[in-house]
């Protein structure tokens, strides 16, 4: 009952248009009792939570939902010791059955919350260049591309883009030969070639966010 | 007057005597229910609507809110988003489940009320007057409990050959070696402003008794470190003191040492009879306000006539309206709960960050430790385990439950990173080094790393020092009509004299408005 609750108040979303700032007494989603869990860090609809390092999620593609709680749950990210947010996050993914992981994205994917707010500086012209390369695969507006295993990267935290960024650069992310698309990832990072040009990245990439 | 009204008389009575006066006069006209226990606090529901309150958090906070409020007559509901009441006042015994994100256990500690792991408070100190205050209120027994035991021991992988040594040696040594020192400086007179002669005979008794030195002001061992045998039916013979320079070496004198020197460890130390949860169940019997579990709070928003807060309950969104709210959510968390706080609030609820203690409790089938003289106490490692705790209370007994790790940080974090079944392992390990066959004797296990306890994801949380004099009294403060309470607005955090004293703070604040707005509405 609670899984067809879920399905329809999902099915309903996709029909109305949501607005960017969404009340206090709407319920975009409402988890089942087993994934409750996701929000105590995340926060409610995945709103994100930066104080425990839990990032944005609200809306995320369902398949990228279900690769990433994969890729965790196959140790190919949190199990580097300095990713210390993916150890976190690597026991609850790895505790979930797979039919937990397709209500998860499902779950996930029917959440929404207002647009993060900008926590990093960079220079989003200078990182527009660079960008050029990152849409080909993500898109030119980041709204990601599923035939290419890409994610959307508009509506995720700048702080959490940056920290991915970083972990493919120094191999925390990625470094697994089983991990296909995150090795991809890995070798198109170095185009990046310091600190600075993916805090540009990021910066322009925020400016891509919207509903 | 000549229409005087139960509840206007009540009002008059309320005025003259406080609300205890209220609740024994309604006792007498037969309009409330004993209820048992009195209210700590002389709180009262003046005005003529009867307020409502949204308790955010069914841990000591919110149980000691719900319960003196509903003895001033207002109308309470407390939400909690766990499966559980208590907070991180835990008691675990048989069966019971731990709620660790991702790696949920189960208790599989023997069917038996002694054998049982107090997993969050465990101690209550004498000055922790609110506690005990309740503690008595709801009858709890309550016993002495060891937390410094002579007999036990220290143990540094790198010192003292690795070997455990007995608390009372290095202390006793330690004393003497220092005495030794200090009556060497009085024969010198070694001091900026010379002692008078009758100063240096007192200061030369003082280092005599209090290092146990002998004649000459040397430190040659001490019956206080016990013996090495003999005692009884042979004079005792004194054990070898340890090198002055091991002492330093060592890193005992850094910690374990000034232990019971913290005002709130210093002996003796209480706990509750049966498990410190019997202080949980003490205002569970004694509140009649709804309590509902598994409520996970979704939003709060502060309106002109009191607050709103909205929670999810059994796949199905809650909307609750109150007067007022007392909300101990994690602070940690509060960033992921929309609200309509203002921005310096939620800064200062951010600025609040976590600690994450962890704690594992091993069922072993003998009380071994007491055929090595230990009864109760803690033994001191420098392995990441960090302490073993010995029961208090089961004294001869056949098991036992120990505390087999108590950490904090970095060793913390390395407990977290293992499974259930990893941390018993390793912490039989650590113990295997300072009990012979420490790991032969557990049965059964349970581990609670309170950074990864679901719904709170930390505790014991604290401020920078420099974000303390900026949020500390801002969060204090009520928001509107919101109140953030628990052992993380109090300069106790971890201890549960934290939380009772977070709540009393709110609810006296509380009141105060109340009464005011009441004398303002009393004239109109």
């Amino acid at each position: 009952m609670r899984h067809l609750t879920l399905t329809l108040i999902a099915t309903v979303l996709v029909a109305v248009t949501i607005p960017q700032w969404v009340f206090a007494d709407e319920a975009p989603a409402i988890p089942p009792d087993d994934l409750v869990y996701c929000t105590v860090c995340h926060g409610v609809q995945m709103r994100g939570n930066q104080n425990v390092f839990a990032p944005r999620l609200s809306g995320m593609a369902g398949w990228y939902v279900e690769l990433q709680l994969n890729a965790f749950k196959n140790g190919w990210r949190g199990v580097h010791e300095k990713d210390l947010a993916g150890m976190e996050m690597r026991p609850m993914a790895a505790a979930l059955s797979d039919a937990q992981i397709a209500t998860a994205a499902q779950f996930v994917s029917a959440t929404r919350s207002p647009l993060p707010e900008q926590t990093l500086d960079g220079d989003a012209s200078a990182g527009k260049k660079n960008y050029s390369s990152c849409a080909v695969c993500h898109g030119a507006n980041g709204e990601g591309n599923v035939a290419l295993h890409a994610p959307a990267l508009r509506g995720l935290n700048d702080w959490y883009l940056l920290t991915q960024l970083r972990n493919y650069r120094d191999g925390i992310r990625g470094s697994d030969p089983a991990d296909n698309y995150g090795v991809q990832m890995r070798a198109t990072v170095q185009i990046l070639e310091d600190d600075q040009a993916m805090q540009d990245v990021v910066r322009y990439i925020t400016t891509l966010h919207s509903d | 007057m000549n229409n005087l009204s139960r509840r206007n008389f009540l009002g008059m009575v309320g005025a003259a005597g406080g609300s205890s006066a209220i609740y024994k006069t309604s006792l007498a006209m037969g309009l409330l229910a004993d209820t048992g226990p009195k209210a700590m606090l002389d709180l009262q529901q003046p005005g003529s609507e009867k307020k409502s309150v949204a308790i955010l958090g069914a841990g000591i906070a919110g149980l000691t809110i719900a319960y003196e409020l509903e003895r001033a007559g207002y109308d309470c509901t407390i939400i909690e988003a766990s499966h559980r009441i208590g907070g991180r006042n835990l008691t675990i015994r048989h069966g019971d489940i731990i709620d660790e994100m991702g790696q949920p256990q189960v208790c599989n500690f023997d069917d038996d009320p002694d054998l049982y792991f107090n997993a969050g408070p465990a101690r209550l100190p004498g000055h922790h007057k609110r506690v005990l205050h309740y503690c008595k209120a709801f009858n709890i027994p309550l016993q002495i409990k060891a937390n410094v035991n002579r007999a036990a021991y220290i143990h540094e992988t790198d010192h003292f050959g690795g070997k455990p040594i007995r608390v009372a040696e290095y202390i006793a040594d330690a004393r003497g070696f220092m005495s030794e020192l200090l009556s060497k400086a009085v024969d010198k007179n070694a001091f900026d402003q010379p002692l008078s002669e009758e100063d240096q005979v007192r200061m030369r008794e003082f280092a005599k008794i209090y290092g146990d030195l002998d004649e000459n002001g040397h430190y040659k061992g001490t019956s206080r470190a016990g013996y090495a045998s003999g005692g009884f039916l042979e004079h005792g013979e004194l054990k070898q003191p340890i090198e002055f320079s091991a002492l330093l070496d060592s890193n005992f004198w850094a910690g374990g040492l000034s232990r019971t020197e913290n005002f709130d460890w210093g002996e003796p130390l209480m706990e509750a009879v049966g498990g410190m949860d019997n202080i949980v169940k003490g205002f569970v019997r004694n509140i009649k306000s709804p309590i509902t579990v598994n409520a996970q709070v979704q939003s709060i928003q502060l309106g002109n006539d009191g607050v709103d807060v909205y929670y999810n309950h059994k796949g199905e969104r809650k909307k609750l309206h109150a007067d007022f709210c007392f909300n101990s959510i994690p602070s940690h968390l509060m960033k992921g709960i929309p609200n309509n706080f203002s921005k310096d609030y939620n800064d200062g609820l951010v600025a609040l960050g976590p600690g994450n203690f962890f704690k594992l409790g091993l069922q072993m089938k003998e009380r071994f430790w007491e055929r090595e003289g230990i009864y109760g106490g803690i033994t001191s490692t420098n392995q990441r385990i960090r302490q073993i705790w010995y029961p208090s209370h089961g004294i001869q007994h056949q098991k036992g439950v120990v505390l087999g790790a108590y950490t904090f940080w970095g060793q913390s974090n390395f407990f977290e990173r293992l499974t259930p079944q990893e941390r018993i392992r390793y912490a039989g390990e650590c113990g295997d080094k300072i009990h012979k066959g420490y790991s032969d004797y557990i049965e059964a296990g349970v581990s609670v790393p309170w950074g990864r306890m679901n719904h709170m994801m930390g505790c014991g949380s604290r401020m920078a020092p420099e974000n303390e004099e900026k949020y500390f009294e801002l969060i204090r403060q009520p928001e509107g009509k919101h109140y953030m309470v628990g052992d993380q607005v109090s300069f106790h955090s971890s201890w549960q004299e934290g939380a009772f004293a977070s709540a009393e703070y709110a609810l006296l604040d509380m009141d105060k408005r109340v009464r005011a707005a009441s004398a303002v509405e009393g004239k109109g």
